[in-house]
């Protein structure tokens, strides 16, 4: 049962060489591997979202990605959002907080995470693709209006940052 | 000294509130949205095992015999417990009504599937996960008592047999004289009501690290608690030590809506620390625990409720028979979700009398947990339909019956048949400005177009109270008895002038940090940015409660307030010693304590607070170095409950009214919400964007009791619900996004007039949706008086007639 495989993954640019064993979950090596707490756990059956992470650029769900299975790839996590140097939070992260969109946080860098993709892909989104995009992530605690106010405000001081 | 509490913002000591009643950010989300929150499961400790748990899959078997050495031996195993250390270690769990509970673990028999019946801690999760594999238990299966019916049968197998009945609590509640009203009345609408399991369901689940010090019989247990003190009182009792000797870090939570469990997480966690020498013991719930048997299965009831009616449409009386099917036993506390209609039983309405007959029955069924809202949901749901029912028979506009019921402003403070008294309130202003928003005529028209077409729309119209900030007194018929819920904070100021304010609860996400803050620098007039706001351990905090009953935001801002005054009491004395003026010539406003007679001698906080730990020379005799004060509140004015549970219980009483447009589609049986409008008024809005999200928070939960949420069991008592694939949570697909407005009539008796706002919506969604249902029903002479009213459901009503006629 712990016969151990080498795997090699790059997280928030950071790379990592580890035996791990080939049961591990993703979310389970980041959060208690490699201490990255950001990534939550809310279902481990892949319904939730709150363990959203970027594989190679798209979005997944850590806990049904084994960590051998990102062996060779590149993961970004909640805790590369911030500026690394200043601390200042991203469009995406202030405007979380600036439109109250989160309660209890703990869904939000699943949030925050579908949020990055979906604005990479499609930077000026109306409101059907943003429930379109968020429709595979549970928040118990705003009921999802703050969530839709705080993507739109990203998505525009994202545009106007890019442009400006 | 006696300290006044300000009911109004504008009586603190600051002639420009930057903050309270503004909708500032909140401090507690940088960290959050950064990922850096120490969230339980975030946490390790030196030397750490993990915990797995063995639950039952009979819903009520005897234990013939565990098995437990092929565990012990397995790779990583330190230590198993099962019944036999947990009737060797602990007693039953506090339950209401009393003496209705369950050991932490199986002891003898099995009460519900997902009942624990053994444990394993090993050095890891996924190795106690595997020895789970290797206990084997004998089980001898009984026959399992599925619902209330067959639980009160006779000869009904019991579920407790030294109790030798199914029947938890029977309580008869007649308030006025109800049979008067019902024999004179023109109208008597009744009708049976099913309101199926729901529950809280955070987004977290429970975890926790317990550490069992050995040579000092002490325990610490970190972990997502929602009610610190109580939990360490809990635990004292059920794990046999002195309440001093258990120490509860509450961690912040990823929610909690009531529904967190943790009881028997942390008392499991603590026996396997116990007998692996002291090790802390990491038990995180994952789902498929927390949906089978977690603290999150809530109200499983069957109502039998009738108005008495007046010609012209005047309620006079209110009848409520209820069953409540509390599960395998009461540690949820069953009683108080049962009694907590008392504090507003009739709703908005004028309605002179009301009886309430409640009967609490055993199953094997999970053990019920608190749920925001707290009994209520399911109660206002009975009213408010009812009311349409009334509507409907006596051909009036469901929005004017009840404005005619409503109680006037000027008849504040109103005192309910039940016994609660409503402080303030303007439920004419709040239907107006809703009714106003949505645009009812408009809705009305648009419903008869549809209707035109053959389809099926409805509007709902619904108000309620929301009695806010709850007293123990609420509770006391029912076996809880108290009155007075205690909530501390110290508040400290260090030399330069930086505010430190302790309180003994956590996050949770209501944002009661922020509310705190906006308060405390307020009334000292500080930067918010100044002020930090901290967790006390519950060995140390002052006596608290924390989140629960929509009391927080208000109890700590009383708390502030007092703390507030204390030091400002104290400061005035200092500066008044040091500029050898008369204490009465000094005042602190805009955060500078100065003479009002010259202004221009003063001093500010950081002045002072240095003074006061630098300078004892200075200090007036009497004056300890210490710039801090401790302040405990408590509702004020609350009393002890007569033989009918009437009371000043809950502080506040907000009110809401929500309008709901939906449509049914006839082929799939879903209800499609087209418009949504809330305008409520829960008095001073400390933080609007808080209560915002309350609001819209609550709207959401109701959705999903109202639609689609529901704890399934099949006839042999198997629980069908383990998954998020099984039990439907809504998503941003099925919450509407909704249309507000407020209106604000400050609380006259609570701290600067606000009013409890966190459970409101969640007592107003599920009626407001089911009436809008059974108003689109209402042309196929049909009626939908069971939650949820799912697809599934709705379809089969919508089709019985083909059914019976094929
Ligand atoms: S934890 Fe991965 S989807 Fe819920
Ligand atoms: S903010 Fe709590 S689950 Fe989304």
């Amino acid at each position: 049962m712990s016969s151990k495989q080498r795997i090699e993954v790059r997280v928030n640019g950071t790379r990592y060489v580890r035996e791990v064993e080939a049961r591990l979950t993703l979310a389970d090596f980041l959060r208690h591997e490699l201490s990255l707490g950001g990534t939550h756990v809310g279902c481990e059956h892949g319904i939730c979202g709150a363990c959203t992470v970027l594989i190679n650029d798209q979005s997944a769900r850590s806990c049904l990605t084994l960590a051998v299975q990102a062996d060779d790839c590149d993961i970004t996590t909640v805790e590369n959002l911030r500026n690394p140097e200043t601390g200042a939070l991203h469009p995406i992260q202030q405007s979380f907080v600036d439109a109250h969109g989160l309660q209890c946080g703990f869904c939000t860098p699943g949030f925050m995470m579908t949020t990055l993709e979906l604005l990479r892909e499609n930077p000026d989104p109306s409101d059907e693709q943003i429930k379109e995009a968020l429709g595979g992530n549970l928040c118990r605690c705003t009921g999802y209006q703050s969530i839709m106010d705080s993507v739109r405000l990203a998505a525009q001081r994202m545009k106007s940052s890019t442009l400006g | 000294m006696a300290i006044e509490i300000h009911t109004l913002p504008e009586h603190m000591p600051n002639d420009a509130l930057r903050y309270v009643g503004k909708p500032v950010n909140r401090v507690e989300d940088p960290a959050l949205v950064s990922g850096t929150v120490q969230f339980i499961d975030n946490l390790s400790l030196p030397g750490m095992l993990h915990c797995a748990i063995l639950r039952s899959p009979h819903p009520h078997a005897r234990i013939v015999s565990v098995d437990v050495s092929a565990a012990l031996a397995a790779e990583g195993v330190v230590a198993v417990i099962s019944g036999e250390d947990v009737k060797r270690w602990c007693v039953p769990g506090f339950t209401a009504p009393e003496g209705w509970g369950n050991y932490c673990m199986a002891v003898d028999k099995v009460r519900f599937v997902g009942e624990p019946v053994a444990a394993v801690a090993a050095t890891s999760r996924y190795l106690a996960e595997d020895a789970l594999e290797l206990l084997h238990i004998e089980y001898e299966t009984l026959t399992p008592v599925c619902n209330p019916e067959q639980a009160m049968a006779p000869d009904a197998p019991v579920v407790f047999e030294e109790r030798g009945t199914n029947v938890m609590l029977h309580r008869d509640y007649t308030w006025g004289e109800v049979d008067r009203v019902f024999a004179e009345a023109d109208h008597i609408i009744s009708r049976r009501f099913r309101w199926n399991r729901v529950g809280a369901n955070p987004t977290e689940t429970f975890g926790c690290i317990c550490q069992w010090d050995l040579a000092d019989n002490s325990l610490t247990c970190h972990g997502a608690y929602q009610t610190p003190r109580f939990m360490a009182i809990g635990r004292a009792a059920s794990l046999q030590l002195p309440a001093n000797r258990v120490r509860i870090v509450t961690h912040p939570q990823g929610g909690g809506f009531g529904g967190k469990g943790g009881p028997r997480g942390t008392d499991i966690a603590a026996l396997l620390s116990r007998k692996s020498n002291g090790r802390p013991v990491k038990y995180i719930e994952d789902r498929m625990e927390y949906l089978l048997a977690g603290g999150g299965q809530s109200w499983d009831r069957y109502y039998d409720a009738a108005l008495a009616v007046k010609a012209d449409g005047t309620v006079t009386g209110f009848r409520v028979h209820l069953v409540d099917d509390q599960g395998a036993g009461a540690e949820g506390y069953g009683t108080i979700s049962a009694a907590k209609p008392l504090a507003a039983f009739t709703g908005n309405y004028r309605i002179e009398a009301a009886s309430y007959d409640l009967t609490l029955v055993a199953t094997n069924r999970a053990p019920t947990y608190p749920y925001r809202g707290y009994g209520p949901p399911p109660h206002n749901l009975v009213l408010e339909s009812l009311m349409d029912c009334t509507a409907r028979e006596l051909g009036m506009d469901p929005a004017e019956l009840r404005r005619q019921n409503f109680i006037r402003p000027e008849q504040f403070p109103y005192t309910v048949p039940s016994g609660n008294e409503y402080d303030s309130g303007n439920y004419e202003a709040v239907l107006d400005r809703v009714l106003e928003i949505a645009d009812y005529p408009a809705l009305r028209a648009r419903q008869a177009a549809a209707r035109a077409e053959g389809r099926l729309v409805g509007i709902g119209v619904v108000g309620t109270v929301e009695p806010g900030v709850f007293d123990w007194n609420a509770y006391a018929t029912v076996g809880v008895p108290g009155v007075g819920v205690p909530e501390g904070v110290k508040v400290g100021l260090d030399v330069f002038g930086n505010v430190s304010v302790a309180v003994g609860f956590s996050l949770q996400g209501q944002g009661q940090f922020t509310v705190a803050a906006q308060v405390v620098a307020d009334y000292l007039g500080v930067d918010m940015a100044q002020v930090k706001i901290s967790t006390a351990s519950s060995d140390v905090a002052l006596p608290h409660f924390g989140q629960g009953g929509s009391r927080l935001g208000v109890a700590v801002t009383g708390a502030i307030l007092g703390a507030c005054e204390k030091l400002n009491a104290m400061f005035c004395k200092v500066v008044a010693h040091v500029m050898q003026a008369p204490e009465e010539s000094i005042v602190l406003r805009n955060g500078r304590l100065y003479r009002v007679d010259a202004p221009e001698h003063g001093m500010s906080l950081a002045e002072i607070a240095g003074l006061m730990l630098s300078r004892s020379d200075l200090l007036p005799p009497g004056v300890e170095p210490c710039p801090e004060a401790t302040y405990v509140w408590t509702s004020p004015n609350r009393n002890a409950p007569d033989d009918q549970g009437r009371c000043r219980s809950y502080l506040t009483a907000a009110n809401a009214t929500h309008v709901a447009l939906v449509e049914i589609d006839r082929d799939t049986g879903r209800t499609h919400i087209l418009d949504y409008c809330i305008v409520d008024d829960c008095g001073t809005r400390l933080n609007p964007a808080n209560v915002e999200g309350q609001l819209q928070g609550g709207v959401a939960q109701g959705v999903g009791a109202a639609l689609y949420e529901e704890y399934v069991y099949n006839d042999e008592c198997q629980p069908l619900v383990s998954t998020f694939v099984d039990y439907l949570m809504p998503t941003i697909h099925e919450v509407p996004m909704t249309r507000k407005d407020h209106i604000v009539t400050p609380s006259p008796v609570s701290p600067l007039g606000a009013k409890g706002c966190g459970e409101g919506a969640m007592h107003t969604t599920p009626a407001t949706i089911l009436c809008a249902i059974n108003d689109a029903l209402a042309p196929l002479g049909k009626e939908m008086l069971e939650t949820p009213a799912s697809p599934h459901r709705l379809w089969k009503l919508l089709h019985e007639d083909q059914a019976t006629s094929a």
